[in-house]
């Protein structure tokens, strides 16, 4: 039995070292010992060879499947008025503007339709469709058994993840995270010297590359002249918790947050200790001057980091980027966007809060093929003369949009949990009701504030009988038509 | 997670039949299904309100009902129900499916012109009583204008007798005064909507980027 234990000992001691040698040690210090690319090549081509031969096998049967990401339905892109002109145009008898007639609600009609069948908003918030397997069952929705050999490779690969990668990772997250928590707390003891930023900055750092390397992160950094200055604020796209260990690996952020109980709170609050975060109470959360005054006391200090913020406010799954909050924009300073775009071929790092815990969530991560990203950093931008907060926030969303290559929709991400206000059903409804009435006066709405009786007789039904709307305000009853509702009292 | 093994399309097969949607959009349609209800069997009415789009559109009351709707079952019931599954829902959107007019013949035109002003005018006549009268008109006209607080309740009154009117006199000709128009039939709402290329404006086109699954 102690024989047993013994080599299981060993074994571990063999491991570690192994561990902190090959990845830990490499990964403090910025350089890269190779395993990962060599990982990397063999991890492509067995996707690239998989593919072939799931091609070769639907050549065979036949299979055409649609694509599902640029929408499934043609929709027609004219504007309300347009095509209920175009509906309106096929009846023989012309009828005048101002007029509603049945064949209006078709256009609603079919519109709802589209909308049931198709919509931009609702598939943002489930993970992205894979046009390829990529031998991971999760992502495997529509793919059929296809032969042998590729079976036998897919169980290679779950037994590759879940019992090499996935205890590796786990052990790096560990020692990363450990790490983290004691190093800025050593930090937080020495006084307030000029080594003391400096080294907190190496150890949030040596932590990050730990943890990204726990993740078998590969990030490349695009245009790193633009990288952001102490003072500034950073914005960027939010697709995952891990967008924060994606940027961080390249330079410290001051993070801006909520404070946490638990595992999270333990670290909030040795990071704290070492360079000056963020953080706020819930309560100090709901006052939105408090928050905005913090951090523009935080930005007016040049020498303090910059503040990292996701202004779409919730995770959205990477194909686009949703409605950017104006509050982060009202602060001041320059903004240096920041485009952040995943592979999903390797593992979708979308977090789907509604579905996944954090635990799960992160379980997933590790026991993906690796996590591959881009990052763009965008030459900073600064509110100009006169224009407002929520359009500078479109034009800092354009920008991270156009270079990331997702979809810019103006729609709010809240809508994941909560439902579309009425103000914007309404808005559709006044402008059908201004093409009914038109914005003259020549419609039904006179020149009186009352608005139904128009000063001539001309009313609703074109200039020839006197209209249904006389004079006097029953409304309904005319000198010639009487009761088209039964009211038969006389005019 | 997905199995390894997709579940088999004999299902979807006699739906395609059934409706006339062809096996790949039967697909599209069940994996929309599935995104809906959040994975769940039955579709309520509750997951029709988290499309946003949907959410802007001022009948979408109308437009929801339709779907719950068992006149639209094609099983000749009435009433409503609370949930609806696939099927049926494919059912309620094949109304709307994509149509090859150059194919058919002018009997099968009018048969598919008849079912569609069929769903439309099922969506207006809530009751079932076989017309649309004038509460029920005015109703679609309230939602479709007056809420926005733009135009008000009396004059959505006003533009809904004004539409009853016209309807009346194409489909009836000139009343006397005494007489008390009660509402739309089906026969009368055919009869306005004759000129209307209803076939070509009333479905929806799957869009044909289809490439081969690599």
């Amino acid at each position: 039995m102690e024989e047993v234990w013994g080599t299981i000992l060993v074994l571990l001691r063999v491991w570690f070292t192994a561990v902190v040698l090959l990845i830990m040690l490499p990964a403090m210090f910025g350089i890269s010992l190779g395993i990962t690319e060599v990982y990397m090549k063999i991890l492509v081509k067995t996707l690239e060879w998989a593919t072939l031969r799931i091609q070769k096998h639907n050549r065979r049967q036949d299979l055409i499947k649609a694509t599902v990401t640029n929408g499934i339905i043609q929709r027609d892109d004219g504007s309300m008025e347009q095509e209920i002109g175009a509906l309106r145009q096929s009846r023989p008898t012309s009828l005048s503007r101002g007029k509603f007639t049945l064949c209006d609600v078709f256009y609603f009609t079919r519109k709802g339709i589209e909308s049931i069948v198709d919509d931009e908003v609702t598939q943002r918030f489930s993970s992205e469709e894979l046009v390829s397997w990529n031998l991971l069952t999760r992502t495997n929705n529509n793919f059929h058994y296809i032969s042998l050999r590729l079976t036998v490779i897919w169980g290679l690969g779950v037994v590759i993840r879940y019992c090499v990668l996935a205890p590796l990772r786990i052990t790096l997250a560990f020692i990363g995270i450990t790490w983290l928590v004691t190093g800025t707390s050593l930090v937080g003891l020495l006084p307030d010297i000029s080594v003391k930023s400096w080294l907190s900055e190496l150890v949030h750092l040596m932590c990050y590359r730990i943890c990204a390397r726990g993740l078998s992160a590969t990030i490349r950094y695009h245009n790193k002249e633009n990288i952001p200055k102490n003072g500034g604020i950073c914005v960027a796209n939010h697709t995952s918790p891990i967008d924060i260990v994606i940027l961080a690996n390249d330079r410290c952020y001051a993070m801006v947050g909520q404070v946490h109980g638990g595992l999270m709170g333990i670290i909030q609050r040795s990071a704290v200790r070492a360079c000056p975060h963020v953080w706020f109470e819930r309560s100090e959360m709901k006052d939105r001057h408090l928050v905005a005054k913090r951090l523009r006391d935080h930005v007016a200090d040049k020498t303090k980091l910059p503040i990292l913020i996701f202004p779409e406010g919730t995770c959205i799954n990477n194909t686009s980027v949703m409605m950017f909050k104006k509050g982060s924009f009202e602060i001041g300073g320059t903004i240096y966007p920041v485009a952040i775009k995943y592979d999903p071929q390797f593992g979708d790092a979308f977090w789907n809060s509604g579905k996944y815990n954090m635990v799960s969530y992160l379980l997933r991560m590790m026991t993906s093929w690796a996590i591959v990203c881009n990052v763009w950093y965008l030459p900073p931008m600064e509110r100009q003369e006169g224009e407002d907060a929520v359009h500078f926030a479109s034009r800092v969303k354009a920008a991270i949009a156009h270079q990331g290559g997702l979809v810019d929709l103006s729609w709010d991400g809240g809508l994941k949990r909560a439902k579309v206000k009425d103000t914007y059903r309404e808005q559709e409804q006044k402008k059908y009701s201004s093409m009914i009435v038109g914005d003259d006066s020549s419609g039904i709405v006179g020149d009186d504030s009352s608005g139904i009786v128009g000063d001539d007789s001309s009313g609703i039904v074109g200039d020839d009988s006197s209209g249904i709307i006389g004079d006097d305000s029953s409304g309904i009853v005319v000198d010639n038509t009487s009761g088209i509702v039964g009211h038969k009292s006389s005019s | 997670m997905g199995t390894l093994f997709s579940a088999p399309d004999d299902h979807f097969q006699d739906l395609s039949e059934k409706t006339g949607f062809s096996p790949e959009q039967i697909q599209i349609l069940h994996k929309r299904f599935k995104q809906l209800s959040n994975e769940e069997d039955l579709l309520r009415r509750d997951d029709f309100n988290n499309i946003p789009d949907l959410a802007c559109n001022p009948i979408r009351t109308q437009i929801i009902e339709a779907f719950f709707d068992k006149r639209n079952f094609r099983q000749n019931a009435v009433g409503s129900v609370e949930e609806i599954s696939f099927e049926q829902f494919v059912v309620v959107m094949s109304h709307f499916r994509p149509v090859p007019l150059h194919n058919m013949t002018e009997e099968q035109r009018e048969r598919m012109r008849r079912e569609k002003l069929r769903f439309l005018f099922n969506m207006h006549d809530t009751d079932n009583d076989g017309t649309i009268t004038l509460e029920e008109y005015k109703h679609v006209v309230e939602e479709l204008l007056s809420r926005s607080g733009a135009i008000g309740k009396e004059t959505a009154k006003g533009i809904a007798d004004a539409a009853m009117l016209e309807v009346a006199s194409i489909t009836v000709g000139r009343m006397n005064p005494e007489d008390f128009y009660e509402g739309i039939t089906f026969d009368h709402f055919l009869k306005i909507l004759k000129d209307i290329e209803i076939e070509t404006k009333m479905h929806i086109r799957f869009q044909n980027n289809a490439c081969a699954l690599c």
